[in-house]
């Protein structure tokens, strides 16, 4: 079956992505990339040859990280001169929603949450299981709290209790399932 | 022959107990929970579970894991007929005509097409792997840091080309994946690469917990970040599988069933590629084409059997070659050599019984998946009635188990939270992960073959070319980039089309 015929029919039956990829975003991507793989053919080239222990010169350590570079710079050049082809400095730049920004703030927050639970709340003395229970007691709270629904919305006494009861049985039964049952340590 | 059927039979018969049923009936149930989960992929399901499993016997936990793969599949669809939204990236083929399906009240229809095509052509699959995996890994026996070179880049190149609409992007995914698999010691002199003098980062990049933040965190940041919750259809006739539309539909199965297979087969591919296809296939040919996206038995049973039949194809070359085929088995094939089983050439000389014990595991997988669709669809569908809001916390928590449990490093954590993130905002731009994934799997030996192949040949680039496999693979790989320009790939649509025709013409018309 032609490539091409299988694309055709995945556009016509997938909805739509929700974040149009715009010839603007595309620049974007290939700056990036083309930067990255400057970096990666840097630290390849001034990479340590290992000269001092006579290995084979074929054999350096930086040959494939420096192709692979080279090939980053050579594709972000494409995908670079692609969006220019399809109007990237020419067509203006789509406004911004409300639907958009909405998305936005929900993004950070979310990722603020995972971090913080991540990176602060484990691995720094804390019991896992209360790390878990206020990371998802919280997280249920606030996601709740941003969403559309007015009735969702609404905080009270019962869905914090709500929300804390969920925190604690998830967090005490995985702790107890992976570090009791399957003998799995656990941060 | 007679001894490999033996050693079949042998391993039929040691997986007939208690205990090992119930492994294998658990992982087809987490896997299922997860598929039926939106977005949530068989690649996470298999990832966590490697983490749960990492005590048990080799044997039992490769069973749960190849359970689980099969049973996400399978759950996915759930989710593709009732919400519209696949359950996985492979069941996406299934939405149009199982959601049409279920707007018109057939939801339990649709859902049991579903389960008796994934069970038929699982079995189908399993057949293949029997037969297939020994010849392969037969031929790969006579391949050389030459011929690996170019069986790494070639995956690669078509991973990067077939998954996605965009092939550019999905090759910079693959050299972006390349590129990770190279931080950290080398493989020839232990030397440091990309450390940058940090000792965590000389391990490198574990593949478990990255992939975790690939298809995990990146999945519940965006379920999370999508304002509008989606809501299930009614469920109100029967879900039991139904054997009279396979009888009559035999011939997409088979059909579907051999393309799933093939697809399998080509390195990096995934899932979705059988469906895809099979669905095209059937389109092309099936009576009721103007049915397809409104409805079609024809079309759903095509878009299932297709990625349920890829399942086993994948295990072929991770098993024969230890080049993966998809991201699941890319994971899988973690699993294995975590368990102790290095997959590739050496693995019939090492241990000669595990590929059939995995083809017995691969069969009990479907058992387990018809089981679950005679007894099961109705209670574990209430998972998505989980609002996400409390959902997603939790499997996040599963996240940072999954990527810490491995080698208990709180680095891994740290190495999934980047790269979910990263993954979060490159999947939003059209970067698919697939690529990134068998490029992190394939790094490794694309280096360790390049430098070793430059070695043997004192530094000439000939043998790279001029050895026959080497050939095949290089004119491959060559041909899969052409096709990104315009010119060459409307020449071969030409080409295609009139031997399509030509073909066509000599078949006996269909009414």
């Amino acid at each position: 079956m032609p490539v091409h015929e299988v694309d055709s029919l995945q556009a016509e039956v997938e909805p739509a992505a929700e974040d149009p990829i715009t010839p603007r975003g595309d620049l974007k991507d290939a700056a990036c990339w083309i930067a990255f793989g400057v970096a990666v053919l840097v630290g390849s080239i001034t990479m340590d040859r290992l000269e001092q222990q006579h290995i084979n010169p074929y054999t350096v350590p930086g040959l494939l990280p420096g192709m692979l570079g080279i090939m980053m710079i050579l594709l972000g050049g494409i995908l670079a001169l692609r969006s220019l082809r399809r109007g990237a400095l020419r067509l203006a730049p789509s406004p911004s929603s409300t639907h958009d920004s909405e998305r936005w703030r929900r993004i950070w927050v979310v990722t603020s949450l995972c971090l913080g639970y991540g990176i602060v709340l484990i691995g720094h003395g804390l019991p896992f299981w209360l790390a878990s229970t206020l990371y998802v007691t919280a997280s249920i709270l606030i996601v709740q709290g941003m969403s559309r629904d007015p009735v969702v919305r609404q905080q009270t006494p019962r869905s914090w209790a709500k929300a804390l009861i969920i925190g604690l049985i998830s967090s005490v039964v995985t702790t107890l399932v992976f570090q009791e049952f399957f003998l799995v340590r656990l941060p | 022959m007679l001894e490999g059927l033996a050693q079949l039979g042998h391993a039929y018969i040691g997986f007939l107990n208690p205990l090992t049923l119930a492994y294998g009936l658990g992982g087809a149930f987490v896997g299922i929970v997860m598929g039926i989960l939106p977005g949530l992929s068989a690649t996470l399901a298999i990832a966590l579970l490697t983490t749960l499993t990492i005590k048990l016997e080799a044997n039992d936990a490769i069973l749960v894991l190849i359970c689980s793969y099969v049973g996400a599949l399978y759950g996915g669809s759930r989710t593709a007929i009732l919400l519209n939204i696949p359950g996985t990236a492979a069941n996406a083929a299934s939405c149009a005509d199982g959601y049409a399906l279920a707007q018109k009240g057939q939801a339990g229809r649709a859902i049991g097409i579903a389960t008796s095509g994934a069970f038929v052509s699982t079995l189908f699959g399993v057949l293949c792997l029997a037969t297939f995996t020994p010849v392969l890994a037969e031929v790969a026996l006579s391949f050389g840091a030459f011929e690996f070179f170019w069986l790494a880049l070639f995956g690669v190149t078509l991973s990067g080309s077939i998954v996605g609409q965009d092939p550019l992007k999905g090759w910079l995914m693959g050299m972006f994946g390349l590129f990770l698999a190279q931080v950290g010691q080398e493989g020839l002199y232990a030397h440091d690469r990309f450390t940058f003098g940090w000792d965590e980062l000389a391990g490198g990049f574990a593949l478990i917990p990255a992939l975790v933040g690939a298809f995990g965190l990146a999945e519940v940041l965006t379920t999370l970040a999508d304002p509008i919750e989606r809501k299930i259809m009614d469920l109100k006739d029967s879900v039991l599988p139904r054997w009279r539309e396979v009888a009559q539909y035999w011939r997409t199965v088979l059909r579907s069933g051999v393309i799933g297979v093939f697809t399998g087969l080509l390195p990096g591919v995934g899932e979705d590629a059988g469906a895809w296809m099979s669905y095209a296939a059937a389109k092309a040919v099936s009576k009721e084409r103007d049915q397809f996206g409104k409805g079609s038995i024809d079309g759903l049973m095509a878009a299932e059997t297709g990625d349920m039949s890829s399942i086993p194809g994948h295990i072929i070359p991770c098993l024969a070659l230890g080049i993966p085929g998809s991201a699941p088995s890319a994971v899988l094939m973690a699993a294995m050599i975590i368990h102790g089983v290095q997959p590739g050439p050496m693995l019939m000389i090492q241990h000669p019984t595990f590929i059939y014990e995995v083809v017995a595991m691969t069969t009990l997988a479907s058992f387990t998946i018809l089981l679950f669709g005679l007894f099961g669809v109705r209670p574990l569908l209430h998972v998505l009635k989980v609002p996400r809001a409390i959902l997603m916390p939790i499997v996040f928590v599963l996240c940072v188990i999954g990527a810490y449990a491995t080698a208990s490093r709180l680095f891994d954590v740290y190495t999934m939270l980047a790269i979910g993130i990263v993954a979060f905002f490159l999947r939003r731009r059209g970067y698919e992960m697939a690529p990134l994934v068998l490029g992190m799997v394939l790094g490794h030996l694309l280096d360790k073959s390049l430098r070793r192949g430059l070695v043997l040949s004192d530094g000439s680039l000939l043998p790279f070319f001029t050895r026959p496999i080497c050939m095949v693979f290089a004119a491959l790989t060559l041909f899969t980039i052409l096709l990104y320009a315009p010119w060459f790939k409307s020449l071969v649509q030409k080409l295609t089309g009139a031997l399509g025709r030509s073909f066509r013409s000599l078949l006996p018309r269909r009414n």
